[in-house]
C-alpha cells in the first residue's frame, strides 16, 4: 500500500458522527470546508502577480484584499474607497486584476483538433462492446463518470477491471499508465484484481513479472472520513504528475457522506452539499486538466412516493424493507409506496457527467443502464460477472432489451430479489420486492 | 455649471479635500488653474491637472446631455423600437414547437434562462444554439458567431461536431430542393470547420474567474463584432458551493445579470443561461424549484424550464413579457435538439401541430 511520506502505516482514522459545530477530522485539524481551494484556482492568485503596484498592493492588504477573488467581489465605490483611485482608474485596475484570472479562449474547432491528434487520450475504452459503442469509445477523458447501482451489482468489479484496463499499454487499449484507488469501503481486493487480469488477458499477463508491475502502479489511498477524502483529493494533483496517474476511482464516495452527515439535523443537508460540490468542483478541474477518466461509485436510497425523498435519505437499507412491508400489508401490492433509485440528491446528479447505472434483472443477470451522458442516448446491455470480470450478454434474446430512460434522478433501480441464489424461482410470499412494475 | 463637486468620479481622498479647502460646485473649480489648486488643498501639480481635466470633461458632456443630444443614452419611441423588434431575427432551436412557444425562437437582446433537472438536455440546447446562430442568412439564420462560457465542464466537442453535421446536411437538402445561387454559395462557407471555429469557447472554474470574463467580455465582443449569442453553461455552478456569504452571493449574482443585460443591450446579442434546480424542503413534502434563490428570478426576461413527464421531456415556458405560458414535449436524438415526430395517424393541418399543453403557473415541479 502506498501512502503519503511522513504518515505511519497503522494510523487508524476515527471518524465520528458529523455534528453541526465542529466536527473531528483524522488529522487533528478542525474539519474545514471553508480551506481555500489549492488546485487549480485563479481566485486565489495574489494581486501582486497580477501586475498591480506594490504600493497599491500594500493599501489594499491593510483592508485585508490580497486576492484576485477579493478584489473582484467588491462593487465599484468599494473599490474606489479602498484604493483612493478615481473611477476610470479603477476601471482600468479591475481589467487588469480581470486579465490576471481570466481563462484563455479557445475555439471549439481548435479543442476539436487537439482531441484529433491524439485520439486515445480522449476515452479508456471498457472492452464492454456494446457499452463503448453506446458512449462513443469508453470512459470519457476529462469528465466524471458515476457507478450506482445496489450492493453486489458489481461496482467494485467495474472498478477493478477498469484498474487493470488502464494500466495496459495504448496497443491494447489502455492508458499506459498509474491508477489512484481511493477505498472508503475496504472493498478492494489484490486477489481478486490479479485474478481478473490473469483471466481477462491470459496472452498478456503470462509472466508473475508482468502482473506485479501492474499492481504496482495501483496505488491504494484508504480513507475513512469527508475530511481525509477531500484533503487526498487536494493532494491528487501532485501525485499524478509524479506517478504518471491516467485513472483516478474514488469507491465510494457515497460511504463516506452517509456515514458523517446525518440528514435528522438541521443544516446537514447544506454541508453535505457543499462537500459534494466541492469535491466534484476539485475532481473536474483534475480530471480536465489531466485529461483523465474520473469514476465515482455511489450507492442507492429510497425515493418515496409522495415527495418525502429528503426524510428518505434517512432511511437506511435495512429500514427500506420496513417502509415497504408496512404498505404492503395494507393489501395491494401494486401500489408503491416508493422506489429505489441513485443516493447522494439532486445537486450531485448535477456534478457528474456521466452515470451509469448498475441493477438486477434475475438470479443471474444483471443490466447496466447508460442514464446520463452528453454523448450516449439511453441504453441498457446485460452482463454477469465471472472470473474475468464483467462480461456483457451479447445476442442474448431478452424481452426488454430496449429502455427508454427518463430522468436520471428518478430512475428506479431493481435489487435484489431473493436472498438464497439457488432459491426457489418464482417469488414467494417471503421475498420483498421493491422494484417498480415494468 | 452648478453641479456639486462631491458627484465627479474622484478618489475619495481628493473629494475630501476638495470639499474641506471650500470647493462646493464645479463652476469654482473651473475658474481655478491648476498650480493654484495644488497648493491650495496640498497635492501635486499632476493630480491637480488630472483633477480639472476630469471635471471639464464631465461639465462638457452634462452640457451636451442637457443640448438633447444623447451621447450614452440612447433613447427612442416605441415606433422605431416596433421596426427594430420585427427586423431583428431569432435564433431557431430545431424544435419548431419551441420555437413557435417562443415567439419564433431566442431572442436577441434578451437574456434567456435554461433551468432543469440533471440529464434533461439543457447542455444539448446550448450546443445546438451554438451552431444554429451560424446559419447563414438565406437559410433563415442570423449569420453570427457563439460565445460559449462552460463552467461545469459539460461541453463535449465530438457531439457539438454531430450536431453541426446534422445541421449542415439539413441545409444542404433544403438548398437542393431551391436551386438559388446565394444558397449554394453560402454552404461553401458554412462547413463543419467553419462552425467550430466560429464557437469560442472559456472554460471557467470558479466564479472569481467567471466575473472576470464577463467583466472582459465588452472588449472581446468589440473585437468579435459578428458575435450574436453568449451561452453560459451553469450559472448555478460556482456559485453553489463556494459561497456561504449569502449576501455576497446576490450582490455578485446581481452585478453579473447587470452586465449580461447591458452586453445584451449594447451588442443586440441573445445572452442564455443555465440554471440548477434544487430541492426546496416543505412542511410536507419537498420539491425541485430553480436554484440561486428568488431575487436570481428576476434577472432572466424569459425563463424555460425543462422536466420530465414520466419518459418524456418537456418544456415549459415559465415567464415571457410576450408570450404565453405553455408546454411543449421535446426530443434528443443524435443530430441534436427537435421535435417529437406527430403521430401519423393526423392528417390535417391543423392536427399537425402540437398542441401546447397549457398549465397553470407552476410554482415548482415536484419530480
Amino acid at each position: 500500500m502506498q501512502q503519503l511520506s511522513g504518515r505511519p502505516l497503522s494510523e487508524t482514522d476515527q471518524s465520528l458522527p458529523r455534528m453541526l459545530l465542529g466536527g473531528s477530522s483524522c488529522c487533528g485539524e478542525v474539519g474545514d470546508f471553508e480551506k481555500v481551494v489549492r488546485c487549480g484556482s485563479m481566485a486565489t492568485k495574489k494581486l501582486r502577480r497580477a501586475g498591480l503596484s506594490q504600493e497599491l498592493c500594500d493599501r489594499l492588504s491593510r483592508h485585508q484584499i490580497t486576492t484576485c477573488r477579493d478584489f473582484l467581489c467588491l462593487s465599484l465605490l468599494e473599490l474606489m474607497k479602498v484604493t483612493g483611485q478615481s473611477y476610470q482608474n479603477v476601471q482600468k485596475l479591475l481589467c487588469k486584476v480581470s486579465l490576471a484570472c481570466a481563462p484563455k479562449m479557445q475555439t471549439a474547432y481548435e479543442m476539436k483538433m487537439k482531441r484529433a491528434i491524439n485520439p486515445s487520450s480522449a476515452f479508456l475504452s471498457t472492452t464492454l462492446h456494446g457499452l463503448d459503442k453506446a458512449l462513443h469509445g469508453g470512459v470519457a477523458c476529462g469528465s466524471l463518470t458515476e457507478v450506482t447501482g445496489p450492493p453486489g451489482c458489481g461496482k467494485t468489479q467495474f472498478c477493478l477491471m477498469m484498474s487493470v484496463l488502464a494500466t495496459l499499454p495504448i496497443s491494447m487499449g489502455g492508458l499506459h499508465g498509474a491508477v489512484i484507488y481511493i477505498d472508503t469501503e475496504s472493498a478492494f481486493g489484490a486477489e481478486r484484481l490479479v485474478e481478473i487480469a490473469g483471466h481477462r488477458f491470459p496472452n498478456y499477463f503470462v509472466t508473475e513479472e508482468k502482473l506485479f508491475s501492474m499492481t504496482r502502479n495501483i496505488h491504494l489511498y484508504p480513507e475513512l472520513t469527508c475530511d481525509c477524502v477531500l484533503k487526498r483529493i487536494e493532494t491528487l494533483e501532485e501525485e499524478i504528475i509524479s506517478k504518471k496517474v491516467k485513472l483516478v476511482i474514488i469507491d465510494s464516495i457515497a460511504s463516506v457522506v452517509r456515514k458523517e452527515f446525518d440528514m435528522k439535523l438541521q443544516g446537514n443537508l447544506l454541508e453535505r452539499s457543499n462537500f459534494l460540490a466541492r469535491g466534484a468542483s476539485l475532481l473536474k478541474y483534475l480530471a480536465e486538466e489531466f485529461s483523465i477518466p474520473v469514476i465515482l461509485t455511489n450507492q442507492i436510497t429510497t425515493r418515496l412516493n409522495n415527495g418525502l425523498d429528503v426524510q428518505a435519505n434517512i432511511v437506511s437499507p435495512a429500514d427500506d424493507l420496513c417502509l415497504f412491508e408496512v404498505s404492503g400489508a395494507s393489501g395491494s401490492k401494486d401500489q408503491e409506496l416508493g422506489y429505489v433509485t441513485a443516493a447522494l440528491g439532486n445537486t450531485w446528479s448535477h456534478s457528474v457527467n456521466t452515470r451509469l447505472i448498475l441493477q438486477y434483472h434475475d438470479l443471474h443477470t444483471k443490466q447496466v443502464l447508460v442514464a446520463k451522458s452528453p454523448v450516449a442516448p439511453f441504453a441498457a446491455f446485460f452482463y454477469t460477472i465471472e472470473n474475468s470480470g464483467l462480461v456483457l450478454q451479447d445476442g442474448k434474446d431478452h424481452p426488454d432489451a430496449s429502455w427508454e430512460g427518463c430522468s436520471p434522478i428518478l430512475q428506479a433501480i431493481r435489487v435484489r430479489t431473493s436472498i438464497l441464489k439457488d432459491g426457489f424461482p418464482s417469488a414467494t410470499a417471503d421475498t420483498v420486492k421493491l422494484e417498480p412494475p415494468i | 455649471m452648478q453641479r456639486d463637486v462631491g458627484s465627479f468620479p474622484l478618489a475619495p481622498g481628493l473629494r475630501a479635500k476638495l470639499i474641506g479647502a471650500g470647493f462646493q460646485t464645479a463652476e469654482e473649480l473651473l475658474e481655478i488653474g491648476p498650480c493654484e489648486l495644488s497648493k491650495e488643498i496640498g497635492i501635486s501639480k499632476e493630480e491637480a491637472l488630472e483633477t480639472l481635466q476630469i471635471v471639464r470633461r464631465e461639465c462638457h458632456s452634462n452640457a451636451t446631455r442637457t443640448t438633447g443630444e444623447p451621447e450614452t443614452v440612447k433613447k427612442c419611441t416605441a415606433l422605431e423600437l416596433l421596426e427594430q423588434e420585427q427586423a431583428r431575427g431569432f435564433i431557431i432551436t430545431f424544435c419548431s414547437a419551441l420555437d413557435d412557444i417562443l415567439g419564433g425562437g431566442v431572442q436577441l437582446t434578451k437574456i434567456t434562462e435554461i433551468c432543469g433537472a440533471p440529464g434533461v438536455g439543457k447542455t444539448q440546447l446550448c450546443m445546438q444554439l451554438a451552431v444554429d446562430v451560424q446559419i447563414p442568412e438565406c437559410f433563415g439564420g442570423l449569420a453570427g458567431e457563439a460565445v460559449f462560457i462552460d463552467t461545469e465542464g459539460s461541453f463535449i466537442v465530438d457531439r457539438v461536431a454531430d450536431i453541426a453535421t446534422a445541421c449542415v446536411q439539413h441545409c444542404q437538402l433544403i438548398a437542393e430542393t431551391h436551386q438559388e445561387e446565394d444558397f449554394q454559395k453560402s454552404l461553401e462557407t458554412f462547413s463543419l470547420e467553419s462552425i467550430l471555429s466560429h464557437i469560442y469557447y472559456f472554460r471557467c472554474h470558479d466564479y472569481t474567474e467567471l466575473l472576470a470574463q464577463v467583466y472582459l467580455l465588452p472588449d472581446f465582443l468589440s473585437e468579435h463584432s459578428k458575435v450574436q449569442l453568449v451561452i453560459v453553461d451553469g450559472i448555478a455552478f460556482p456559485f453553489r458551493h463556494d459561497l456561504e456569504d449569502l449576501s455576497l452571493r446576490t450582490r455578485l449574482l446581481n452585478g453579473l445579470a447587470q452586465q449580461l443585460i447591458s452586453i445584451a443591450n449594447a451588442h443586440k446579442l441573445a445572452v442564455v443561461l443555465t440554471n440548477q434546480m434544487t430541492t426546496r424542503i416543505g412542511q410536507s413534502q419537498s420539491m425541485l424549484v430553480p436554484a440561486l434563490g428568488e431575487s436570481w428570478g428576476h434577472a432572466a426576461t424569459i425563463r424555460l424550464i425543462f422536466h420530465w413527464d414520466n419518459k418524456q421531456r418537456l418544456a415549459t415556458l415559465y415567464k415571457s413579457p410576450s408570450q404565453k405560458e405553455s408546454t411543449v414535449p421535446f426530443h434528443i436524438t443524435p443530430n441534436g435538439f427537435r421535435d417529437v415526430h406527430p403521430p401519423p395517424s393526423s392528417q390535417t393541418p391543423a392536427e399537425i401541430e402540437i398542441n401546447p399543453r397549457k398549465r397553470p403557473r407552476l410554482e415548482g415541479e415536484n419530480q
